[in-house]
């Protein structure tokens, strides 16, 4: 059917009138990994598919690898999006393409333990390995997933996997998402040779060769349902300089509306448009991987901001018992984004950001969710304002503290001469007895720096209306033609990056979506 | 929170302090004359398009003790060099309309000097007060053991480091060649 269908196009705001409104089959909210795939298997099967992107639609020859320009241009809220006391930096992708345009290309799928969880504790039924294996592997080669490449490994990789080696960690080679990877080191900023296979550059370019057309700077507001059934998305037509509304667009579904926009932003649309939400679970147990870093210092350079960014992985703390488990990978460093991870101010913040080529960073992602800690509620307010509320849970604490430990030894393995925590006071590690000033350390908000890429969870899928928002197939339990493809699905934080997984369960849930249509 | 920084906190304790975080962000709204008296040293580099010249004046010093310029025999470049208070005032003004009056009233709180005098002993407006007194009220934000003032603190620290260290000026002074020379052909094809 696609082949008889004209290509769709890429239609950005400022093309937009003040007022219009289209009628389509399927009206897909976002265009990230779980948008992406949604329209180009949806059009695909010959549907008449619109994707309505909140961000700008920004191609290679913008990706200019400034700090300055890429954080308001490409994340959400001008990369000012942090939980509500601040105590969280949010790095979440708003542009076409959505966080796959600016992620680390580390591409992973759903661990078993995890698949076993959710069926055990979770309520989700008819979804295994098994499932997920041929939307896996379909992903995977459209993306270009290759077995991770020794050659990718830089000097800030390769502490990771050095010091992993010789404390007998068994740390991985991460797989990623690339054909043609030049290793310049600026995934985070969007590839300007168009070398990760992000969203934009494979499902996207599918859905709008199969009929689709892409909605850039549409941010939409209100999901209107009628009788059970999701109709209309309503949406602002932003100016995309001031990111203010200039018109209005409203988008009519003659047979579904999917849900693309994030683990924060879907579950906020829901709650701003009081539907779907009859069980009071939309937006509860939002997880974000809280992330705790470190940096060592070098005697001989690492130059942290070259190289593809993450290529070493160790998850030999992943599975810790009753307690917190988390991961280890790396950061970039690049002037920006070290010198707001840097703790202080004046003399004492310099004295780091001149050290810059020697720093190495080491995070530690934190598998919040699996232990009963509940993560962190969304809210919207009557302005419209979205909020994310996220205590940090005794048990983070613990898990932080053996976590920096763990980091610091890993880093002395590899031959760092010394190691720093991110607290406010930071703790200089140079031998293993350094290492019990961290338990002593002050932990919580603002007191010791924390990021999330990873957000996951508030739409939960489950097979009890109840406890959940959506089934094993992306549905939602009382509006029948709304789903969800996002990494909002997720009951719990998956323990790896969520990429590969959400671009696999879109697949699965477009496929039944379009099976069924 | 801060029952789990110190982990000795009973809950009476908790919502005392709490409480009195509270009173502080209730204050923040009724100081209509926070700014009465602020010392305005520097002009914005061009039109404002979220503060008030008194609020960017704030702002300004601020971000004056945050990156102080030209320290230690290198010529770093001051904060007003770089208009990171300008800039800061460009990125508020597209966040959502809220953000940009929370940001506002951080600044009516932080150039206050009725909460200078109960936080630092100095009653003076932060715009007012010399470089070391604004730097240990900057500590005493930064280290509070109210939360929302250690939000204060991380608000404009973070605002002021990004714009000051994506700024191509600084990149020589911190040993970052910049970014790669992009490789002339595309190796992967498909969209531009």
């Amino acid at each position: 059917m696609s082949s008889a269908r004209r290509p769709g196009r890429f239609v950005t705001g400022a093309e937009l009138p003040a007022s219009s409104s289209i009628e389509v089959d399927y009206v897909v909210v976002g265009s990230g990994a779980g948008g992406g795939v949604a329209a180009a298997v949806l059009a695909e099967a010959g549907a008449r598919v619109v994707v309505l992107e909140e961000g700008g639609h920004y191609t290679r020859a913008d990706f200019n690898m400034q700090e300055a320009w890429v954080y308001p241009a490409l994340y959400q809220e001008h990369g000012n999006r942090c939980t509500d006391d601040l105590s969280i930096i949010i790095l979440q992708g708003r542009n076409v393409g959505g966080g796959t345009t600016v992620n680390w290309t580390s591409s992973f799928r759903t661990p078993e333990a995890t698949l076993r969880l959710w069926a055990d504790q979770h309520g989700v039924r008819d979804l295994d390995s098994a499932v997920l294996a041929p939307h896996f592997a379909a992903a995977e080669a459209r993306l270009d997933v290759a077995d991770g490449n020794p050659d990718d490994v830089n000097a800030n990789n390769r502490t990771l996997l050095d010091g992993g080696r010789k404390l007998g960690w068994n740390p991985q080679l991460i797989r990623r998402s690339v054909r043609g990877c030049a290793r310049l080191g600026y995934c985070g900023m969007g590839c300007p040779i168009d070398a990760k296979r992000s969203s934009r550059t494979t499902y996207l370019a599918d859905a709008v060769a199969a009929g689709a057309d892409v909605y850039s700077d549409c941010r939409v507001k209100l999901i209107e349902t009628d009788r059970g059934q999701a109709r209309t998305a309503v949406a602002e037509v932003l100016d995309r300089a001031a990111d203010r509304p200039r018109g209005r667009l409203v988008a009519h579904a003659r047979k579904g509306i999917v849900l693309a926009g994030g683990a924060i932003n879907t579950p906020a649309l829901l709650l701003r448009s009081k539907a779907g939400n009859d069980n009071g679970v939309v937006g509860k147990r939002t997880f974000l991987h809280p992330t705790v870093p470190v940096v060592a210092f070098y005697d001989q350079p690492i130059e942290a901001f070259y190289g593809p960014p993450q290529s070493v992985a160790i998850h030999h703390f992943a599975d810790r018992g009753a307690r917190v488990g988390y991961f280890f990978e790396t950061a970039p460093v690049h002037p920006m984004l070290g010198a707001l991870a840097f703790p202080g101010f004046g003399d004492s913040h310099r004295r780091i950001t001149e050290r810059l080529p020697y720093v190495q960073a080491t995070i530690a992602l934190l598998i919040d969710g699996h232990h009963g800690d509940g993560g962190g509620d969304i809210t919207v307010n009557e302005a419209g304002r979205i909020g994310l509320r996220y205590p940090l849970h005794e048990s983070l604490h613990e898990a932080a503290i053996d976590a920096l430990g763990n980091m610091a030894r890993l880093q002395l393995a590899a031959g760092a001469r010394e190691v720093m925590t991110l607290h406010e006071t930071p703790i200089v590690i140079r031998s293993e007895a350094d290492i019990a000033g961290i338990a002593r350390a002050p932990f919580g908000a603002n007191q010791h720096t924390m990021f999330s890429a990873h957000q996951m969870g508030g739409c939960p899928m489950g097979s009890d209306p109840r406890r959940s928002v959506v089934d094993a197939r992306g549905r939602h339990h009382q509006i029948e033609n709304l789903f969800i493809t996002d990494g909002s699905i997720f009951p719990t934080p998956l323990g790896v990056n969520p990429q590969l997984s959400i671009y696999a369960h879109a697949r699965l849930f477009a496929t039944e979506i379009a099976r069924k249509a | 929170m801060e029952r789990q920084s110190t982990g000795k906190l009973d809950r009476r304790r908790f919502l005392k302090r709490g409480l009195a975080g509270g009173a502080i962000l209730i204050a923040a709204g009724t100081l209509p004359f926070a700014f009465r008296t602020t010392a305005i040293a520097r002009r914005p580099r061009g039109p404002l398009r979220l503060l008030s010249i008194e609020e960017y004046a704030v702002l300004d010093a601020i971000a004056a003790r945050i990156v102080p310029g030209d320290q230690r025999g290198k010529p770093w470049p001051s904060a007003y060099d770089l208009d990171c208070a300008g800039k800061i005032d460009g990125l508020m003004a597209t966040l959502h309309p809220e953000v940009g009056s929370d940001f506002r009233r951080l600044l009516r709180l932080i150039e206050s000097g009725l909460l200078a005098t109960f936080i630092a002993g100095s009653p003076r407006p932060f715009t007012r007060a010399t470089p070391h007194d604004q730097d240990a009220r900057l500590e005493a934000w930064r280290r509070s053991r109210f939360a929302l003032l250690r939000s204060g603190y991380q608000a404009v620290k973070r605002l002021v480091h990004a714009t000051y260290y994506s700024s191509p000026e600084i990149y020589a002074l911190i040993g970052y060649p910049g970014p790669p020379v992009v490789p002339p052909v595309p190796p992967a094809g498909g969209p531009t």
